[in-house]
């Protein structure tokens, strides 16, 4: 029976790549479907040429210069190993492109929020016995001869926290348009929660393994949050839309994933970070 | 710049100077306007992604393995800004207007369907052919643009955007199918 080649398999073929190159080729030639196919493909693909890019100047460069140099934010200081998911799927908040106010209006909220929150956990450190459980705390008092938990954050566990702050960086701004979606249509938002989906799942495994329990509850909060937006129809009613913000409401999951997202920063700039900071590591405990 | 300045700016650059930083602007800014454009397939989204995409690399800079490649780093940074700004885009856009293919290509007025004469014009093909890349997704559209435009194997976009192997490659077959689609009528009408 003769093995016909899938429109995948003739796409790479197209690109020069895939395995068994000499195999499609000889196929081809013999083949009029797949002949047929290839054609169709190569034809369409051919249509598509470069587009021709708009001319910039020798001095583009520094025009380019002129417009960031009053932008240029506080430089992270991290100096951790570099993952391929950090930096390239990080967000920084898009606060150069104009056609999104209400991101800026939204990391306002978030700073405002995040230092209302370290203030008041400050408050509640100096007057009172701690009212929060942090991540230390929950992991000593739970293995406490654990010698793992006392050097857990090797530079493998880094690694996941840095790439999880991304993780949850991107994951917020899923959030954000949820919460200030028009009702409607929300199949892009679903399209970006899937995307995030899988990753979730990893990190939240990774961040159990890692003994990163309060990240691992965050994770699952959100997975389960980002599940319920992709599965809901697209065309979404206001009633049900209202009631996927409600749960997110009433989950502070916003609140959780910028602070923890935050959290996760502070620890990778610490001095010390071999070791969950307990000050910052919180578990909220809402 | 040769590569020993080249390795000594960058350097500076990470130790915060400014001066240094610039420098790495004014050298890449054209290739990163270049990768933008063809990434969003409009003049202003690339300039906003050329800034965002600077901004990112400067704050990012600690970061980066002065081992690696500069140029490779930033390639990576720019190409993830522009699938976010995209998607952002979309996340906007898709409120008032259909996102599935065929709905897409309903859009195009009736009296936009070009004759056989205007349809040879290759104006008339490069209109379609936005407009169906405009259709993609950004992740689509962003691995359809490393591998068509750009030449990057499957290896290379999966790194480059920061997807499993087999989702970079499923990312460049959705879009060839969905081109394929779109762009039918213009290959009937040639044969």
């Amino acid at each position: 029976m003769t093995h016909h080649f899938s429109e995948d398999e003739l796409t790479l073929y197209y690109y020069g790549e895939g395995r068994r190159r000499h195999d499609v080729e000889r196929h081809l030639e013999s083949c009029a479907a797949c002949s047929t196919t290839y054609r169709e493909i190569a034809g369409t693909l051919a249509m598509i040429a470069a587009p021709e890019v708009p001319e910039r100047g020798d001095q583009y460069g520094l025009e380019v210069w002129q417009r960031i140099r009053h932008k240029l934010p506080e430089r992270e200081s991290g100096l951790s190993k570099f993952s391929r998911f950090w930096g390239f799927s990080g967000f920084s908040g898009f606060s150069g492109f104009s056609e999104f106010p209400r991101f800026g209006v939204a990391a306002a909220t978030a700073l405002l929020m995040i230092a209302a929150f370290i203030g008041g956990r400050v408050w509640q450190q100096r007057s009172a016995a701690p009212a929060v459980t942090t991540a230390t705390n929950l992991e000593n008092r739970e293995h406490p001869a654990n010698p793992a938990n006392l050097g857990s954050a090797n530079s493998a566990n880094q690694i996941l926290l840095t790439s999880v702050a991304d993780h949850l960086d991107q994951s917020e701004r899923v959030l954000t348009d949820i919460m200030n979606a028009p009702r409607g249509d929300i199949s892009a938002e679903q399209r970006w929660a899937n995307d995030l989906l899988d990753a979730s799942r990893l990190y939240r495994q990774d961040a159990v393994d890692a003994g990163e329990r309060s990240v691992a509850a965050i994770l699952d909060d959100l997975e389960r949050s980002l599940i319920e937006i992709v599965n809901s129809p697209s065309k979404i009613s206001a009633a049900d839309l209202e009631q996927i913000r409600r749960r997110i409401d009433a989950a502070s999951l916003l609140f959780k994933v910028r602070v923890m997202s935050d959290e996760l920063r502070k620890r990778e700039d610490a001095p010390d970070r071999s070791t969950p900071r307990s000050s910052t590591s919180t578990r909220v405990t809402s | 710049m040769d590569a020993t300045e080249a390795a000594a700016v960058l350097a500076r650059a990470r130790q915060g100077d400014s001066d240094a930083f610039r420098a790495l602007v004014e050298q890449h800014s054209r290739s990163v306007f270049r990768l933008a454009y063809r990434m969003t397939g409009n003049e202003q989204d690339a300039e906003d992604v050329v800034q965002e995409s600077f901004l990112r690399a400067y704050r990012q800079l600690g970061r980066f393995e002065s081992r690696a490649n500069f140029g490779t780093w930033l390639y990576r940074i720019v190409s993830n800004c522009s699938v976010d700004l995209m998607r952002s885009k979309q996340a906007r856009h898709d409120q008032v207007r259909g996102d599935s293919l065929d709905e897409g290509a309903q859009e195009l007025p009736a009296a936009d369907v070009p004759g056989p004469e205007r349809m040879a014009q290759s104006a008339e093909i490069d209109r379609r052919v936005r407009h169906a890349l405009q259709e993609l997704s950004p992740l689509e559209r962003a691995a359809f643009t490393l591998r068509h435009y750009e030449g990057r194997s499957i290896d290379e976009i999966s790194a480059t955007l920061g997807l499993g192997t087999s989702a970079a490659k499923h990312s460049v077959f959705r879009a060839v199918k969905k081109l394929r689609i779109a762009l039918a009528p213009l290959r009937s009408q040639e044969s």
